[in-house]
Parts: C-alpha cells; structure tokens; sequence
C-alpha cells in the first residue's frame, strides 16, 4: 500500500515538474510579445493585426517591429524539427511568434477549411495541399476551395520510403528485393488508408512481390506509421516499410530506400494561406524554413531538400 | 468472401473457452477457500482484465511475449515460434480477457453451493473428486454454463488485446473484429457490413442455443432444482 502510495506520489510530481517544464518554455519564448503590448494601447491591438502584415516592413528601419503571431498548421512528423527551428527563430525575427498546431494533414486541411486561424500550412503530402488550391486539378480538389496564397506554394522537403528492420536484423532482410525470399516470416505495412501504405504498396507491386506475399499471409496490415514502427522495433515483424524519419525517431536501422523506380517521390509541400492577416510575415517564415540553417535542421531527422 | 475470418474466430473462441472454463473454475474452487486477504488480492488480480482496456491488456501481453522480451525470446530461442503475430496470439489475449467472466460467475455459484451436500458426501465415504465432479458441479451448472457462455461470448469479439499482439494479416490472424475494422478503415463499406452482419448473426445463434439449452435443461430435471 505504501509503495503504491509512493509510486503514485512520483508520478504525480513527474507531471507537475513536467508541466512546469512546459510553462517555462512558454515564458521563454513570449517575451517576444511583451515589450510590444507596453508599447501600443491595448484598444488599438485588434486594428493593428490586420494591418501587421503591410505596415511591418515599412516600420523596420523606425521603431521595434509590431509583434506578430503566426499560426503554423504542420505535419505530425515535422513536431520535433519545428521546435527547434522555432527556437532559431526567435533569435531571427524576435517580434514574430509562432504557435504551432501538429496533426495527421488530412485533419489539419479539414480544420483550414472549417476557418481555423492558419498562416502557413505544411502538409505530408500533395494531395491535402492539392485540396485547398484552386488551380490544382479540381479532380483532387473536389470542392473547389481556395485558400493557398498564389505564388507561395513550394515544395519544402522530401521524406524516403525507407525499409526498416528490428534491432540485429534477426531475418537478414538487406533489401527491397529480400523481401520476395524465404527469409522473410512477417512484413509489417500500413493498410491502404495510411499514405506510407500506399507507398508500400507501389513498391511491392513494382518488385511484383505484392500478391505472393498476400496469399502466403506474409503481411500483417497496421492503421497508421507508428504502428508499423512498433511491430518493428519489437520484432514482431522481420521488417517494416516506413518512412525514413520515423525510422530515425525509433531507432530503427533502415537497410534500403525506395528510390524512384520503386515509389511516388514523397513530397511535403508549403504554403502560406490566403486567410493569413500577416502573409508576408508568413511568407518571411516560410522563405526562412528554406534556409540552409533549417535544411539541416530537418536533414538531422532523416527529411531532405526538395528539389 | 472469403470465410477465413470466421474461421478464426470460431476457433480462437472455443480454444480460449476451453482453457478459460478449466482455468476459472480451478481457480474459482481454489480461491474460495483461501484466506481472506489473500482471496481479496487475487479476486483484484484475476478481475483486473474484465476493467482495464483492452489495449492495456494488449500491452502487458506484448511486453511478456514480445520476441524482445523476456520471456518471448527464451520461447522463440527454444521452439523456435513465436508467440505473437500468429494466429494462436488471439488465442492468448481472448484467454485473458475471458477468463475474468469465467472465473467470477463460477465463483459465485461454488458460493452459494449449499456446503451441507458435500458433507454429506464425505460421511458417505466418497473421494473428493467424486464430490466435485458428480455433487459440486451439477449443482453449480447454471452458474458454470453461464460463464462459459460469456467467456465465449467476449472471446468471440475480442478486439483490442488481438489487434495488438496478434496484428492483422489476412488469411492467418485476421478474426471477424479486426477485418471489420481494416474493412472499414480502407473504405470497403459493402464488406465490412457483411462481416458486421455475420457477427450479429453467430452470436445472436450462440445466444439462442443457449437459451434453448437452458429451457430443455429445466423441464427435464426441474424437480428440487433451486433458482439461482
């Protein structure tokens, strides 16, 4: 009883210490915002976003420059990288503040199109950022909505489709091409609703290994990345195909890349919105992300330029 | 369609009841006669996987037979199997989550077995075996049958703990529950609605034949039976 007492006693204090860790990070990154609000009246606060983005510029060589919050809508597998780059940021442009909102893009394209405040949009694939562009095919964009700022969309990184085994690769699985041989029991995908599964998909019907190993019951079907990345990484499976940036978080050794015979070329692109009340600091974000400082910074975890 | 799923499903309800029936009952038997605090303790232990998620189940299931643990990797090491991902892993969780039905629904009949037969039994001269198979448990019947009922009832859509350690591939873990949810997943509304119905249908079944059972049960030895 006593030691339960404890354990619960710890793990009550880890939450709040971890909690506060949190509210420190936030204070250090605010400061950006309070010298702004003792400098302007508080009625004229409202008025003085709308106009952040076209007054900015031509207030950079008078006064400190207005503060301004950015809302960034980004891929779920961009939370690390961003936090960083955030973090650089603020030393760059001290009177910008970013909030971000992590999420799988397709929520984040459906909370855009309710009207959520977004800026800049970073989505894991074309296909979400192709929906809310009006001069994308309107096959994709079915609903005719626009909301991608002309001339700002770009193609900002690159993930690999990546083959990743369990630690000590127990099935000796060294390439796409093993996974056609005896050696491999279980492979581990994400199911057709996944956008890693469908990669997966185009590389073993590439290799023509596709129905073989669905008739020998060789593939085991998970619902999202991170699935697949567990059943790796406790060898529940001899191997897995995610992307190279999960496999970088977990862990996981990635013994072969999809190259461009095998797969689509998985793209991330950006965009700053047409909703956005400062788009040229959103823009100035956006170029900033390109910056070779950054590019490191997402090369760190396993994403590459796009070119 | 391919039946397989169904297949499975039947075949990792009946195992895991079979297992279930025997394991709950033992253990039912056993634990009543413990002392208190003890029997208080396992009774929190052995209920636990009737409360706690599925995926928790799952979780503590994956952690002890997981090829990278333990006790998974001394299995894989010496029979050269292993214990998840295969179509018997299903067999595991839906044993754990089961047994709880088993167990308390047993228990609860061996408490309210009026002790004074097996007494009597005793001064007859008869073994304990003979007591519990031929005094003990046809008076407990209702209560055992209902349990086993149950037990094969929960096993027969269990979900979470089998998504987790046994995964989903076709053909060779996939039960009804999880091609439900892969169909669903991957927009194949029409087939997962025609698994939906099947399960509606098996169980609806499994529910009649018992309540047909219970009827015959009662009109052929009604005589001297006690509700329960």
């Amino acid at each position: 009883m006593k030691r339960k007492m404890m354990a619960a006693m710890m793990m009550a204090s880890a939450l709040c210490a971890s909690m506060l860790a949190g509210c420190g990070s936030k204070e250090a990154e605010t400061p950006v915002e309070a010298p702004a609000e003792t400098e302007e009246p508080v009625g004229e606060r409202d008025g003085s976003e709308d106009t952040a983005g076209t007054e900015a510029p031509s207030e950079t060589e008078t006064a400190p420059e207005e503060a301004v919050t950015l809302n960034i809508f980004a891929a779920a597998s961009m939370t690390e990288t961003l936090e960083k780059i955030q973090t650089l940021y603020a030393e760059a442009a001290p009177e910008v503040t970013l909030v971000f909102n992590f999420d799988s893009s397709g929520t984040l394209k459906t909370q855009i199109q309710e009207g959520a405040d977004c800026d800049v949009f970073i989505s894991a694939a074309q296909k979400q950022m192709n929906q809310l562009d009006i001069t994308a095919d309107p096959e994709v964009n079915e609903e005719g909505l626009d909301f991608v700022l002309e001339g700002s969309r770009v193609n900002l990184l690159e993930n690999k489709v990546v083959l990743a085994v369990p630690e000590g690769n127990p099935a000796g699985i060294e390439s796409f091409e093993d996974l056609g041989t005896d050696r491999l029991k279980l492979l581990a995908l994400g199911n057709e609703d996944v956008p890693v599964g469908q990669y997966s998909t185009e590389i073993l019907t590439s290799l023509g290994f596709l129905e073989g190993l669905e008739t020998d019951g060789k593939i085991t079907y998970a619902s999202n990345v991170k699935e697949v990345t567990t059943q790796v990484s406790e060898a529940s499976a001899d191997a897995g195909i995610i992307y190279a940036t999960d496999a970088f978080s977990a862990g996981l050794t990635a013994v072969d890349e999809a190259g461009t015979d095998l797969c689509r070329q998985v793209i991330y692109p950006a965009a700053v919105l047409n909703t956005s009340k400062a788009p040229e600091t959103a823009q100035a974000f956006l170029d900033y992300l390109k910056t070779d400082e950054c590019m490191e910074i997402f090369g760190e975890v396993g994403f590459s330029k796009a070119l | 369609m391919d039946w397989y799923p169904l297949f499975n499903s039947l075949r990792i309800a009946l195992i895991s009841s079979v297992i279930v029936f025997f394991t709950g009952i033992c253990a039912a038997y056993y634990i009543a006669r413990l002392h208190p605090v003890l029997k208080g303790f396992l009774d929190v232990v052995l209920t636990l996987p009737l409360v706690l998620p599925p995926t928790v189940v799952g979780y503590f299931l994956l952690v002890l037979l997981g090829p990278r643990r333990p006790f998974g990797a001394w299995f894989l090491e010496t029979f050269d199997a292993r214990l998840v991902m295969t179509w018997y892993s299903g067999v595991f969780a839906a044993s754990v989550v089961a047994f709880p039905l088993m167990y308390r629904t047993a228990r609860g009949a061996f408490e309210s077995f009026d002790e004074t037969l097996s007494d009597a039994g005793q001064t007859l001269g008869l073994g304990n075996a003979y007591i519990f198979w031929r005094i003990r448990m046809p008076a407990c019947r209702q209560g055992i049958m209902a349990g086993a009922v149950l037990a094969f009832a929960r096993a027969l859509g269990e979900y979470g703990a089998t998504s987790m350690i046994a995964g989903y591939t076709p053909g060779k873990t996939a039960t009804i529950s999880t091609t439900v949810y892969q169909l669903w997943r991957t927009d194949n509304d029409t087939l997962a609605f025609r698994w939906v119905l099947v399960n509606v249908a098996v169980s609806a079944v499994v529910l009649l034949a018992v309540n047909l059972l219970e009827r015959r049960e009662r009109s052929r030895s009604g005589h001297g039976r006690r509700p329960s």
